[in-house]
C-alpha cells in the first residue's frame, strides 16, 4: 500500500492542516470514585481528515473506552472533546452520528432478520430502498447484495454493511474497533483498500487494534495506550524502516517493560530426571477452516507450568479449550498420564467466569455440586455442597456472604478465586487455567499467581494468557502462539526472555529461535522486518 | 352427512364464517404489531372484555356509534399502556404482566358490568355494499357486513404493507429484533413499543366492541369466551404475519360457523370438541412443523429480542 502514494501526501502535510477531531484530558472511571479502574487517565489525541490513524493496545489498555467515549456511548468524567475547534459534547451514539462521528463496533449492530437495505433505511433515515443502497455501495466500491438479509450476509458483508451504514449518514470520522478480528487475511487487504479510499475522500478513519504487524501497510500514524495512558501520540511513518515502523518498539511500548516480581516466584524449570509427564500434546490441531490452532506438540511434567501467550485470536483460546475438554480437536491427541482426558484427570478454569465457569444465578454451594461430586444418586447432598464451598471460601480467602451467595454478586476477583479454589479441591493431575487474571485489580492478581503457584507443586499446569509479563512470571517455560502455530518457546530465566516473547507475540521474526519449536512465522513475507535490534 | 351444497347454506356458512373471525381477527393483528415491535402481551382476553363493556356502555348510553368504538378502542388500549408501564418502564415479567391483566379484565368487566347485564343497548347492525353484496356466495360472506368486520379484512393486507413496505414498519420489526441495535442506529425503541402495545390494545378493544355491538349484542359476563387466547395462537400460528392471520382468523371462523349450522340442522359428522379444540391443535401442530428445519425455524420464528426488556444505554 505504501508503494502506491507519494511518500509523506496524507502522513505530513506542508502547511498542518488543524485536526478535525481532537481530545483534550479524557478521564473515565468505572466503579466508585474511590477504589474502582481508572480506564482512561488524561488522554489526548488528535484525527486528522484524509489520515488512517492506528490506535495499538493490549487488550483491557482502554482503547474501547476512549473509542466509546469518541462515539458517544460514553461520557468522559473530565476532558473535553473539539470538533474541528469547537467544544463537543456527545449525550448519545445518534449524536455522535449527527456530529459525523461513526462506529462500527467489534459486534456488529445489525438487525439480523432485515436485509442490508432495511438494515441501511434504519440508519439514514427514509423507507428501505434496494436499488439506492446497491447504489451507494457500488459507489464506494463495496461489494454487497443489499436484497440478502443479514443472516445469510458472511462477516466481511456484514462489515461492509456496518462501514455503508456510516457512509450513509455522511461520516467524516470513522472508527472501527478490532477490524481484522473477525476477517479472513483475504478480506483484510480489501478492508484495507477501502480504508485507504475513504480516507483518501477526506475523511479520518480510526483503526482501534491489537495486531500490529498488520496495520503497518495502511495507518499513516499511530497511538499507543497503555493502561489507560497514551503512552505516544501521533506518531508519523518513518520513512527509514522497511515496514514504515519501528514494531518492537511499539511493540515493547503495547506491553510494557516492566516485569513485576519476576524473579521471586518464578519457577525453575524441573529436574528432567524425577518429574513424571503429566501432559502429552502430539499434533493437536483445532477445528475450524482455517483450524485455529495446528500442529502443536508440547508435554508438561509435574510440577511444571507451561504458558501458552498469544495475542488474542492466535488460537489460544481454541487450545485452552481443546485441553480442558470443552471443545475436540480436529487432529492430534492430547493424553493425560497416558489416558484420554476427561473431567477426572484435568481441572479447567475458563476465560469466561460468568457463563461457562459458573451459572450466575445459582448459589456458590450450587455451582460447586453441579461440577464435582456431591450428589448421590439423584439426591443432592446440600450438606456436602456447602461445606464444599465454605472450604472453597476459606481456601483462597474468598470474599463472599457465604455459601448461599449467588455467583453474580461476588467481584470478578472473588469468583476467580473461589473457581480456582474449587477446581483445586479435584486435586486432579492437570490444571488448565485461562487468562486467570484478566480484569482483576493488583491484589487478587497476586493472590491467584499464588494459588497456580501452590497448585504447580502437585500438579502439571498450563496457563493460557494474553499477558507475558504474567506468562513469565509464573511458567517454567513460555511458549507463544502466533496464528495458531507455536512460534517459538522461551525460557523466563534467559537474557531478554520479555522482548523475546514481545516480538514472537507480534509475529516478528525470531534470530534465536531453537529447531524443533516449530515454524516461525513472518507476517505477510516482509523480509528485514526482524532486522532490528 | 355433509349439509346439501345449496347455494344459499353456501352463502350464509361463508356469512357466518367471516363474521365469526372478525374479533379474533383484530386482536390477532393488535398482537401481532406488538409482539414485531417486542412485546408479548398475553392479556387480549382482558382487552377485548374491556372494549366489549365500555362500547357497550357509551353505545347505550350515547346511541352513538363513533362514541362506542372510541370508548371501546380506548379501553383496550387502557389496559395495554397498563401493561407497557409494566414491562417496557418497570421491566415486569412480560408474561406475568400480560396474564395479570387477562385477569384484570375479566373480574373488572364482571363487577363494572353487573348492572348491564340483559340490558337494551345500541346494535351495529350489517352494512350491505351496494351491488357487490349481490354476487352470489361472496356477495355476502364479503360485502354484506358490519364494519368491523370490513375492517378486519381489510387491516390484512394493510398492516402487511405497513410492516413490510414503509419506515413505520421498518422501525417496529428492528425494535422487535434487535432492540440494541434499533437504538445505536437512533430509533426510540421504547417509545416504538408503547405506540405498538396501545395500538394493539385499540384493536383488541375495537374487536370486544365487535362482540357486544354487532356479533352477539347486549353484555353478559366473559362474553370473549376465550377468543383472546385464540387470537393468541394466532399469532403463532400465522408466524407473525398479518395475511397468514388473516386466512387463520376466516379458517377460525368457518370452524365456528361450522358449529353453528350442524347444531342447527342436527346434522354432525365431527363431534363439536374436534371443531372447538381445531384452533389450539393446529397451532400446536405448525409449531410442531415449524421446528422440524432449521430454515423453517428462522423465517417462521418469533421476533429475536420478543419478550426482552430494553434499557436504553445499559
Amino acid at each position: 500500500m505504501s508503494g502506491g502514494r507519494s511518500p509523506g501526501a496524507n502522513a505530513a502535510p506542508m502547511a498542518p492542516a488543524p485536526p478535525v477531531l481532537s481530545c483534550r484530558g479524557l478521564t473515565k472511571r468505572f466503579g466508585g470514585p474511590e477504589g474502582g479502574v481508572l480506564a482512561n487517565d488524561g488522554v489526548d489525541l488528535d484525527l486528522f481528515a484524509g489520515r488512517v490513524h492506528a490506535l495499538l493496545g493490549e487488550n483491557g489498555a482502554g482503547k474501547s473506552t476512549l473509542m466509546s467515549m469518541l462515539s458517544g456511548a460514553f461520557r468522559p468524567d473530565a476532558g473535553a472533546l473539539l470538533l474541528r475547534g469547537e467544544p463537543l459534547v456527545l449525550r448519545s451514539p445518534a449524536a455522535a452520528m449527527r456530529a459525523g462521528i461513526g462506529m462500527v463496533h467489534q459486534r456488529f449492530a445489525l438487525v439480523e432478520a432485515l436485509t442490508g437495505a432495511e438494515n441501511l433505511a434504519l440508519a439514514a433515515g427514509g423507507a428501505p430502498s434496494p436499488r439506492a443502497a446497491a447504489e451507494l455501495a457500488e459507489a464506494f466500491g463495496l461489494l454487497l447484495d443489499p436484497k440478502r438479509r443479514v443472516s445469510e450476509l458472511s462477516m466481511g458483508e456484514r462489515q461492509r454493511l456496518e462501514i455503508l451504514k456510516l457512509l450513509a449518514c455522511d461520516a467524516r470520522i470513522l472508527i472501527l474497533d478490532e477490524p481484522t478480528s473477525v476477517l479472513a487475511p483475504a478480506e483484510i487487504s480489501g478492508l484495507y483498500g477501502t480504508l485507504r479510499r475513504l480516507a483518501d475522500q477526506g475523511r479520518a478513519v480510526v483503526l482501534v487494534t491489537h495486531k500490529l504487524p498488520e496495520i503497518a501497510d495502511v495507518a499513516d500514524e499511530v497511538s499507543v495506550l497503555r493502561r489507560g495512558r497514551m503512552l505516544a501520540r501521533n506518531m508519523p511513518r518513518s520513512q527509514g524502516l522497511p515496514t514504515g515502523w519501528d514494531l518492537a518498539g511499539l511493540s515493547r511500548l503495547m506491553v510494557g517493560r516492566e516485569l513485576p516480581g519476576a524473579s521471586s516466584g518464578r519457577q525453575r524449570r524441573p529436574g528432567a530426571s524425577a518429574r513424571e509427564t503429566v501432559l502429552r500434546v502430539r499434533g493437536l490441531c483445532g477445528q475450524g477452516q482455517p483450524p485455529a490452532f495446528a500442529d502443536v506438540h508440547f508435554e508438561v511434567a509435574r510440577g511444571e507450568v507451561l504458558a501458552v501467550v498469544g495475542v488474542a485470536g492466535n488460537g489460544q483460546e481454541a487450545l485452552a479449550a481443546v485441553l480442558g475438554g470443552t471443545k475436540r480437536p480436529a487432529r492430534g491427541t492430547a493424553t493425560v498420564l497416558g489416558r484420554e482426558a476427561d473431567q477426572a484427570l484435568v481441572a479447567y478454569v475458563p476465560e469466561d467466569r460468568h457463563g461457562t465457569a459458573t451459572v450466575p444465578g445459582m448459589t456458590l454451594a450450587e455451582n460447586l455440586l453441579l461440577s464435582t461430586t456431591g450428589s448421590r444418586g439423584a439426591y443432592l447432598q446440600g450438606g456436602a455442597g456447602s461445606r464444599a464451598a465454605r472450604a472453597a471460601i476459606a481456601a483462597l480467602g474468598v470474599v463472599a456472604s457465604g455459601p448461599q451467595a449467588l455467583a453474580r454478586d461476588l467481584s470478578g476477583g472473588n469468583l476467580q478465586k473461589f473457581i480456582l479454589a474449587r477446581e483445586l479441591s479435584k486435586s486432579a493431575p492437570l490444571l488448565v487455567v485461562e487468562q486467570p487474571t484478566q480484569g482483576l485489580d493488583v491484589l487478587a492478581v497476586s493472590e491467584v499467581h499464588a494459588a497456580i503457584r501452590r497448585a504447580a507443586e502437585e500438579s502439571a499446569v498450563v496457563l493460557v494468557t494474553g499477558d507475558p509479563a504474567e506468562a513469565l512470571a509464573l511458567a517454567g517455560r513460555v511458549a507463544v502462539l502466533f496464528r495458531g502455530r507455536v512460534a517459538g518457546v522461551v525460557d523466563p530465566g534467559e537474557a531478554g526472555a520479555f522482548a523475546r516473547v514481545g516480538r514472537l507475540m507480534a509475529g516478528l521474526s525470531d534470530p534465536a529461535a531453537e529447531g524443533p519449536a516449530g515454524p516461525v512465522g513472518v507476517p505477510g513475507g516482509k523480509p528485514g522486518a526482524g532486522g532490528r535490534p | 352427512m355433509l349439509p346439501s351444497p345449496d347455494w344459499e347454506s353456501l352463502a350464509l356458512l361463508g356469512q357466518i364464517a367471516v363474521k365469526s373471525s372478525t374479533a379474533v381477527l383484530l386482536a390477532a393483528y393488535g398482537e401481532i404489531v406488538a409482539e414485531r415491535s417486542g412485546v408479548l402481551n398475553l392479556g387480549l382476553e382482558g382487552m377485548l372484555l374491556l372494549g366489549a363493556l365500555a362500547g357497550f356502555a357509551v353505545g347505550a348510553a350515547t346511541g352513538d356509534p363513533a362514541a362506542a368504538l372510541g370508548a371501546a378502542a380506548g379501553a383496550g388500549a387502557l389496559g395495554a399502556l397498563a401493561h407497557g408501564i409494566f414491562v417496557l418502564s418497570l421491566g415486569a415479567e412480560q408474561v406475568l404482566s400480560g396474564l395479570a391483566l387477562s385477569l384484570l379484565g375479566a373480574g373488572l368487566t364482571g363487577v363494572l358490568g353487573r348492572d348491564l347485564l340483559g340490558a337494551p343497548g345500541l346494535v351495529l347492525p350489517s352494512v350491505p355494499l351496494p351491488v357487490l353484496a349481490d354476487v352470489p356466495v361472496l356477495g355476502p360472506a364479503l360485502c354484506n357486513q358490519p364494519v368491523l368486520t370490513y375492517l378486519a379484512l381489510l387491516l390484512g393486507p394493510l398492516l402487511w404493507w405497513a410492516l413490510g413496505r414503509t419506515r413505520w414498519g421498518l422501525l417496529v420489526r428492528a425494535c422487535g429484533e434487535n432492540a440494541s441495535a434499533a437504538y445505536a442506529s437512533g430509533v426510540p425503541v421504547r417509545l416504538v413499543r408503547y405506540g405498538c402495545t396501545c395500538f394493539g390494545g385499540a384493536l383488541a378493544g375495537l374487536g370486544g366492541a365487535f362482540l357486544s355491538l354487532s356479533y352477539t349484542p347486549g353484555w353478559k359476563e366473559g362474553l370473549s369466551a376465550g377468543q383472546g387466547w385464540i387470537a393468541i395462537a394466532m399469532v403463532v400460528f400465522a408466524a407473525w404475519r398479518p395475511l397468514r392471520a388473516l386466512w387463520g382468523g376466516l379458517f377460525f371462523g368457518l370452524l365456528t360457523a361450522l358449529q353453528f349450522t350442524w347444531q342447527a340442522e342436527g346434522a354432525q359428522w365431527l363431534p363439536l370438541w374436534v371443531l372447538r379444540a381445531a384452533p389450539y391443535l393446529l397451532t400446536l401442530l405448525v409449531l410442531a412443523l415449524a421446528q422440524t428445519s432449521a430454515a423453517l425455524r428462522r423465517r417462521s420464528g418469533p421476533p429475536a429480542d420478543l419478550g426482552r426488556f430494553f434499557r436504553p444505554g445499559g
